[in-house]
């Protein structure tokens, strides 16, 4: 299958690395997810007795593979992208677009990270400047609009590593390495 | 730092020009789609409001994110990955040849109907297309059928989702309107399945008219043992619908539940069929998380987009467009079908609610005209948007799964003659309100 | 114009409740000889429902009108101030302390540290409970399969015997119509009659015995306090004419729904009598007490809330 034929652009790095092996506990989420969801259908209507957690929990695991699966991609450079124009010009003019637009992508990256450390300190902090961590205000309560949100940041700030390391990597390569990980 | 630019004085006009120039602009180099729209966003919200406006963007991820009902596209992704890593897909269609066989473009109108089916079990699009792209698509193409149409039909059958009940568009639509959402999904039905007899109609006249559309009947009579055989690949396939769609309409499972019904039921399904192996599952799995990590993305890009342009004063534009146009209420339904048309080529269907219907709702009721009617044709013109580019959502959808060699400029020319299958469904509506039975 | 604002509401466009607000920004502007306007946007526009707070705090949008409930998340208080479950049974005593017993004092010391400023209150009424099965009292709530938004109140249905399940507003509908809950709590009378949760769910209990949310309508700090006095009584005034306009054209439209019901005969409409009610609110209060252990401004909520239900001779 096309997909897992694809692994890890070469241009990625080191780091591109760590982010394809760390895909295994965010899929495993996935398949987790399934599992809380069926129990809950399970106990719901076979016992009657629904859990407080079993949405919550998906949507938080989903969530969690959604922000990752984002970065996870950036590193096998299989995010989709229209060619028309990439594909019909040489490898010298291709080479030095990867880097304009791992340049452009990394500072989008790099805002994103500043705003969501706003959004951070808001759900991490009361404005006092007390700890405490934002809850779903469900029955249940848990802590996962703060974790969520951290984890946003922690992705944007990995996506702005991942696009300097593309960028460096794209100028330094020779013409026709970069051309060959396209979608 | 704070606002560059004075966007009041330029006006929401040019500023809409401008930010669609700078998507295709952007979207010409080769950026991946998600960063075109992400930095888009980025670039209006500094320049008209400084940085300060930037966390609306961060703050519309983490609510895309955090959904219940995307919960069903990773679901229905996982289903497909199981179902292509076992041989329960190939069996299935070698069987669908048994049943259509006989007729030209037979598996291609059958994948219509699978569609119809996978389209009750779910409220939104995406991961129907993943699974038929997956699925039906190389199963298609390996048996002879034209690319085009084979393309054409999964991101058109795809997208039925949110046409045929139950539906999200709809339900967004009737809180939104205010009006009874089982009057809405009654109203759909009917120009649903118009719509998917159109794509069945379609398949039949290009495949009998033109050579090398479709793989000519086999014309050797099968032995009945053989046809036995192939007839025990559909039995767990209808099994895994039958306990999904059981589940939804028995009311054991909510439609978002149902999707892990399905992966469940297919889990099981290989688990008989003694494939199943932890490398499956896993592999399955990780090529899901690379699958919904580009459609999400996708989606974050627009939600981040339309934040940006509400900001902006995107519903006053809309607004704007719509004063003094005409008194005739045919002319008002087709201005407004019109600006539907345009926004959905930029824009993903949840922005375009929240744009228009602010504006449109109150004017459809102002007239006498029945909102029942009007969310169904709103919904059936989210079918175009769909399939539209440039921001054609199920063309990206597919192009996530689709083998490398099929480019998205190939999906875009292949879904035309769907799009004005769709037009033409929007049309008759329009004409004919009867047809949503009210 | 002098003044030009951008709220955004926790209502949809075509609800009425939108509608209300949307007159309220229509009262400002005469009020003001058409010096202040304020654009209001519909949930969603700019940033989700439970991220306003957030956005006016910063700037982004200038105010909102929406559920305090909503923001439980951030401070159990938000979600204890703004729906009490069982401590109101008309609007205008939830109006009465709000504006003089207390709460609107209690609302900005609650929001000006998160850079807001409390302008008033108002409120759609009593809601109406949807449900499938017939429900005339607590014990009926035993197993009740119910969906319950954030806050307080799936806390309180638990007590008493329900089981609540969490799913989003979106769903509500088809898993009500399907039979994967049981009951829900929505919105007023007239509200899920029109978007057609009574068809799916016949046994409706009106009024509700659950729920009666505190709307607020605030903005942010900096801005309001950079007003001329004036202009902030203009909001003010106008704020209070919203409140009146809504109560009191809502509680019509119920009325009206509930004879359209009545008429097409499908609907059976639950009343629960006085006993109940106050089992319920029993009930409830043993709950205001976790809540109020979990902050201190929730404490805060809690003292105050029963020193007035007290002054009142509203609680014994
Ligand atoms: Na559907
Ligand atoms: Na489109």
């Amino acid at each position: 299958m096309s997909e897992l034929a694809k692994r890890v652009a070469p241009e990625a790095g080191r780091l591109g690395r760590i982010i394809d092996k760390g895909g295994y506990v965010f899929a495993a989420g996935i398949v987790l997810a399934a599992g809380i969801l069926l129990l809950e259908v399970f106990l719901r209507y076979v016992f009657n007795s629904p859990t407080l957690w079993a949405h919550e929990t998906t949507t938080f695991l989903c969530g969690l593979a959604f922000l990752y699966g984002g970065l996870f991609c950036v590193a096998r450079n299989s995010h989709i992208r229209v060619v028309l124009i990439y594909d019909a010009i040489g490898p010298r003019a291709r080479r030095w677009l990867n880097v304009a637009i791992s340049i452009l992508s990394l500072i989008a990256s790099g805002f994103f990270a500043f705003a969501s450390w706003i959004m951070v300190s808001k759900a991490f902090w009361t404005p006092t400047g007390d700890f405490r961590m934002e809850t779903s205000g469900s029955a249940w309560n848990p802590p996962t609009p703060a974790l969520v949100k951290g984890f946003l940041l922690l992705m944007l700030i990995a996506m702005a590593l991942q696009f300097l390391i593309l960028a460096f990597n794209y100028l330094r390569a020779p013409a026709d390495r970069a051309s060959e990980t396209d979608v | 730092m704070s606002a560059v630019l004075d966007f009041a004085a330029i006006g929401i006009g040019p500023l809409t020009l401008w930010m669609f120039g700078l998507m295709v602009a952007l979207l010409l180099t080769g950026m991946p789609l998600a960063f075109v729209t992400l930095l888009v966003a980025l670039v209006f919200a500094v320049l008209g409001y400084g940085t300060m406006a930037v966390p609306i963007i961060t703050s519309r991820i983490y609510t895309f994110v955090e959904s219940f009902v995307f919960v069903s596209v990773p679901m229905f992704v996982l289903m497909a990955a199981l179902l292509d890593r076992s041989g329960i897909a190939r069996d299935l269609f070698d069987a669908m040849k048994l049943i259509g066989g006989r007729l030209r473009g037979g598996v291609a109108v059958q994948t219509i109907f699978v569609a119809v089916v996978l389209a009750a079990m779910s409220g939104i699009i995406g991961g129907e297309i993943v699974l038929l792209g997956m699925i039906a698509l190389p199963q298609m193409l390996r048996q002879g059928y034209d690319r085009k149409l084979a393309i054409g039909v999964v991101c058109a059958g795809g997208s039925l989702g949110t046409m045929v009940p139950p539906s999200i568009v709809l339900i967004i639509y009737g809180l939104t309107a205010n009006v009874s959402i089982g009057d809405l999904f009654t109203a759909a039905f009917i120009p649903g399945f118009m719509l998917a007899m159109f794509y069945v109609v379609y398949i039949l006249v290009l495949s009998y008219s033109r050579p090398n559309i479709a793989p000519p009947p086999d014309p050797v009579p099968m032995p009945g043992a053989e046809k036995i055989k192939l007839l025990k690949g559909l039995i767990l396939p209808l099994l895994v619908v039958f306990f999904v769609l059981g589940s939804i309409y028995a009311g054991i499972a909510s439609v978002t539940e149902a999707s892990a019904v399905g992966v469940g039921g297919v889990l099981l399904s290989t688990v008989l069929r003694g494939e199943f192996s932890l490398k499956m599952l896993r592999d399955s799995a990780m090529q899901t998380l690379a699958t919904v990590g580009m459609i999400v993305w996708i989606g974050i890009g627009a939600t981040a987009l339309v934040g940006v342009y509400n900001l902006m004063g995107g519903i006053r534009f809309i607004s704007e467009l719509m004063t003094g146009i005409s008194d005739n209420p045919t002319v008002i339904v087709l201005v407004m079908m019109a600006i539907l048309f345009v926004l959905g080529a930029f824009l993903d269907w949840v922005g375009i609610a929240l744009l228009t219907m602010p504006i449109f709702v109150p004017i459809i009721k102002t007239l006498g005209l029945d909102p029942v009617w009007f969310g169904v044709l709103f919904a059936m013109n989210m079918q175009v948007s769909f399939l539209s580019p440039p921001f054609g959502p199920a063309a990206f959808y597919l192009k996530s799964v689709a083998p490398p060699d099929i480019s998205l400029g190939e999906i875009f020319r292949s879904l035309l003659p769907f799009i004005a299958l769709q037009v033409l469904a929007v049309g008759l509506l329009i004409a004919f309100p009867g047809i949503t039975g009210r | 114009q002098d003044y030009s604002f951008r709220f955004q509401s926790s209502d949809p466009a075509g609800n009425p409740n939108f509608e209300f607000q949307q007159g309220w920004t229509e009262t400002l502007k005469e009020m003001s000889d058409g010096n202040v306007v304020v654009e209001l946007l519909p949930v969603g526009s700019i940033v989700d429902y439970k991220e306003t707070q957030d956005a006016v705090g910063a700037g982004i949008i200038d105010g909102h009108i929406t559920d305090t409930s909503y923001f439980a998340g951030k401070d159990p208080a938000f979600g204890l101030i703004a729906n009490p479950v069982g401590a109101w049974s008309d609007p205008s005593e939830m109006i009465d302390f709000v504006e003089n017993g207390g709460g609107a004092e209690l609302m900005n010391e609650l929001l000006n540290p998160y850079g807001l400023e409390f302008i008033g209150v108002s409120t759609p009424g009593l809601e109406a409970f949807v449900s499938k099965v017939p429900l005339d009292g607590v014990a009926d709530l035993e197993g009740l399969k119910v969906r319950n938004p954030e806050g307080l109140i799936a806390n309180v249905f638990r007590a008493a015997g329900a089981a609540p399940v969490n799913l989003p507003a979106s769903e509500v509908y088809t898993s009500l119509d399907k039979g994967v809950i049981d009951a829900a709590d929505y919105s007023v009378f007239s509200v899920n009659q029109e978007v057609g949760m009574n068809e799916v769910a016949t046994h409706p209990v009106y009024p509700g015995f659950h729920s009666l949310p505190l709307i607020e309508v605030s903005m942010n700090k900096a801005k309001w306090d950079a007003l001329p006095e004036d202009v902030q009584d203009m909001f003010k005034a106008s704020v209070k004419e919203f409140q009146q306009t809504q109560i009191n054209a809502l509680k019509e439209r119920d009325l009206a729904a509930i004879e359209e019901a009545k008429a097409k005969g499908d609907v059976t409409i639950h009343d629960w009598p006085a006993e109940e009610r106050a089992k319920f609110r029993g009930i409830a209060r043993g709950e205001w007490e976790k809540v109020a252990s979990q902050s201190e401004m929730a404490q805060k909520v809690y003292d105050s809330l029963n020193a007035y239900l007290e002054s009142k001779g509203l609680i014994k």
